[in-house]
């Protein structure tokens, strides 16, 4: 076993592991918590793909903003620790049922599909500078356009959230 | 690069028209501070400037940015179809009481509206998955806050959020189809995918096929969810009821075409092989969606007629009827031949006019009488003749019998379904679902004339000679397309070019 794919499954236990908390904790903050150590994992995933502008962004848009935003607001509610968040257990047995038949079914496409491989180039130092040309050559109107959908996704927040 | 960019610009007129409009109705509340509503002026008038751009595009079989956006007769078909229904809902909008009552806020109604139709235009000619997504994401997100704009009705905040709650599910669905789409194919713009596909990477039988299946469902789990075809249809009924019902009477058409328009194109594009001679689609060895989509339409059009026999609230019914109508357009995809588009094609305009026609009489009737329980409709026909007339035209084109337009439109479709063999079924049970679709159709028409209201409820109701134009206007064509509709013919029928690479 090679040092990269140790790193490879040190984060993917991370990842695996702190999203389990977040989802099978009853207490909101230490599920807001974790889900910072499941953010890291994705991050430290996208390095050892050489995604290196993908990790930062991860970085800086989900732990930075995202997450301390969201801890932020969990705090600054009423009641924090002791909130009945989780609405209990709830139809177990289809929930079960449909759960693991979609996750067989993903594990089968996972493994068993030939997927399309692309070649990597190994001098490729830094993706920043190709994927900003690629921003405003080959994507410029997804570009554009997605700059219309945050703002009218802006606007519409700020429109709900008014006053009644 | 430059050169690519002045090119593409120069054949996005109309979109570039309402980005702007966008943003000048968002900013012309500031200036209107005294007079909200004339914001739908400046709506309207950019619409108008849209509607004359869109010439500009006609005839041009291209694309744009690479291949992110065709600009092809098949397109700007859909375009015409967008705007025009825009154009009349702003109408709609400026005459509605329920968006008057809440004008506080008009400015950004009317920017909204601008946005959904922007993110329409987007979807008719998106040929890259990405884009695909993007502009399916700026219509419902447009279309989120549009059906919860009236915030003080408990029936539209819940709306909103039930349709953001379906939304955000489907659209979930439909990125991870995406993703394995591109994991399969490394592809994102359909014309690359279909190449990828004609080499034989992804042969039936293999568990690469499996994986394009189950991505093609998932894809279709995002069209579905805008056209509410079963089993995506859930949030249909109450974000239909609930939202305002200039918005309802919008989604229910033009966000619909948007939806065809966007599901035909991939359908036809990522798995065509050739087009021969006649229309018909050969496509890539095994790449058969038609059964997937024969079962999605058989369940769309008879969930949406049997429940739609059980309601009471009008708009709730016009919601499942037009989940239904749906169900049949969907017919014309099955077909898969050039044909059988065409179909679709005259299908919606018959469709435009009728059911933007018969959400008009409910809107104004509505507004008169404070209801949309199908009983307060007793009497309707003494008590305001002219717009129960117009009621009934369009009831009678909704079932689909002639002489009106929505016969025309039901033909054609059935022609289509009929010319492709072993589908004689389906086209049965088209038959079948139309004539459940008489007894509640007919159940409105019957409380309109052969029922007398309660005494205190026979009044005659007065209406504006506005508000009886206003349902002449749609009530005239839905007669007269019945008898003559040639013209639309031939129009649809040079409108199915898609632009191939």
């Amino acid at each position: 076993m090679e040092l990269t794919d140790i790193i490879f499954y040190i984060f993917a236990l991370v990842t695996i592991g702190s999203a389990m908390i977040v989802v099978f904790s009853r207490n909101l903050v230490y599920s807001a918590f974790s889900l910072m150590f499941t953010f890291l994992g994705v991050a430290g995933l996208y390095v050892l793909l050489l995604a290196d502008f993908l990790a930062v962004t991860q970085l800086m848009i989900y732990v930075g903003g995202i997450l301390v935003l969201m801890i932020f607001g969990v705090m600054l509610t009423h009641r924090v620790v002791n909130v009945e968040i989780s609405s209990g257990a709830m139809r177990v047995i289809p929930a079960t049922i449909v759960v693991g038949v979609f996750l067989g079914t993903l594990l089968l496409v996972l493994t068993r599909t030939k997927w399309m491989v692309m070649e990597g180039s190994p001098d490729v130092i830094g993706t920043t500078s190709m994927i900003g040309t690629a921003l405003v050559t080959d994507y410029l109107l997804p570009f554009e356009v997605s700059g219309v959908v945050l703002l009218v996704a802006i606007v519409a927040a700020a429109f709900m959230a008014r006053k009644r | 690069m430059n050169e690519i960019i002045q090119s593409s610009l120069s054949l996005l007129w109309p979109e570039l028209t309402l980005t702007v409009t966008f943003i000048l109705t968002l900013f012309s509340q500031f200036a209107l501070r005294k007079a909200p509503m004339h914001s739908g002026y400046v709506a309207l008038a950019g619409f108008l400037l849209a509607f004359l751009l869109l010439g500009t595009q006609g005839g041009s079989d291209a694309s744009v940015f690479g291949v992110m956006l065709a600009v092809d007769p098949f397109a700007v078909f859909f375009k015409y179809l967008i705007i025009i229904s825009g154009i009349l809902v702003l109408g709609f909008s400026l005459q509605s009481e329920e968006i008057r009552n809440n004008a506080e806020h008009a400015g950004e109604y009317f920017a909204f509206l601008t946005s959904m139709t922007l993110g329409m235009f987007l979807m008719a000619g998106a040929s890259n998955l990405l884009m695909m997504y993007l502009s399916i994401e700026l219509v419902s997100l447009s279309s989120y806050v549009l059906s919860g704009y009236l915030r003080n009705v408990e029936r539209s905040n819940e709306a909103a959020l039930k349709y953001v709650i379906f939304g955000a599910v489907s659209s979930g669905l439909m990125l991870y189809g995406i993703s394995l789409i591109y994991g399969l194919t490394g592809a994102l713009d359909i014309y690359s995918m279909r190449d990828v596909l004609a080499t034989g990477a992804v042969m039936p039988g293999s568990w690469a096929f499996a994986t394009l299946v189950a991505a093609v469902i998932l894809i279709i789990g995002g069209f579905g969810y805008k056209i509410s075809a079963v089993p995506f249809h859930y949030w249909t009924p109450d974000v239909y009821e609930g939202a305002p019902i200039t918005i309802t009477a919008y989604l229910s058409v033009a966000s619909k075409a948007a939806g065809f328009a966007i599901m035909i194109r991939f359908f036809k594009v990522a798995f065509l092989n050739t087009v021969s001679a006649d229309g018909a689609w050969e496509v890539l060895a095994g790449m058969n969606w038609e059964l997937i989509i024969a079962v999605i339409s058989v369940l769309t059009m008879t969930l949406g007629n049997l429940v739609a026999l059980w309601q009471d609230n009008l708009k709730r019914m016009l919601a499942y009827s037009s989940i239904a109508h749906a169900g049949y357009m969907l017919m014309g995809l099955v077909v898969a031949t050039d044909n059988g588009i065409a179909a679709i094609m005259v299908y919606f305009v018959m469709y435009l006019i009728m059911n933007l026609g018969a959400f008009y009489v409910v809107m104004v009737v509505a507004q008169k009488t404070g209801s949309e329980d199908i009983d307060d409709y007793r009497g309707l026909a003494y008590r305001a003749p002219w717009v129960a007339g117009a009621m009934a035209i369009f009831l009678v084109s909704l079932t689909g019998l002639p002489p009106t337009a929505g016969f025309i439109g039901k033909l054609w479709i059935f022609a289509a379904v009929l010319s492709k063999p072993g589908f004689v079924w389906l086209a049965i049970i088209g038959v079948i679902n139309s004539v459940i679709s008489l007894y509640y159709y007919a159940r409105v028409f019957r409380n309109m004339y052969l029922r007398q209201g309660d005494e205190e409820k026979a009044q005659p109701i007065l209406f504006g000679s506005r508000t009886i134009a206003g349902s002449l206007i749609f009530a005239v064509p839905t007669i007269v397309f019945g008898l003559y509709f040639g013209p639309i013919l031939e129009w649809a029928k040079n409108s199915v070019t898609l632009f191939l690479r």
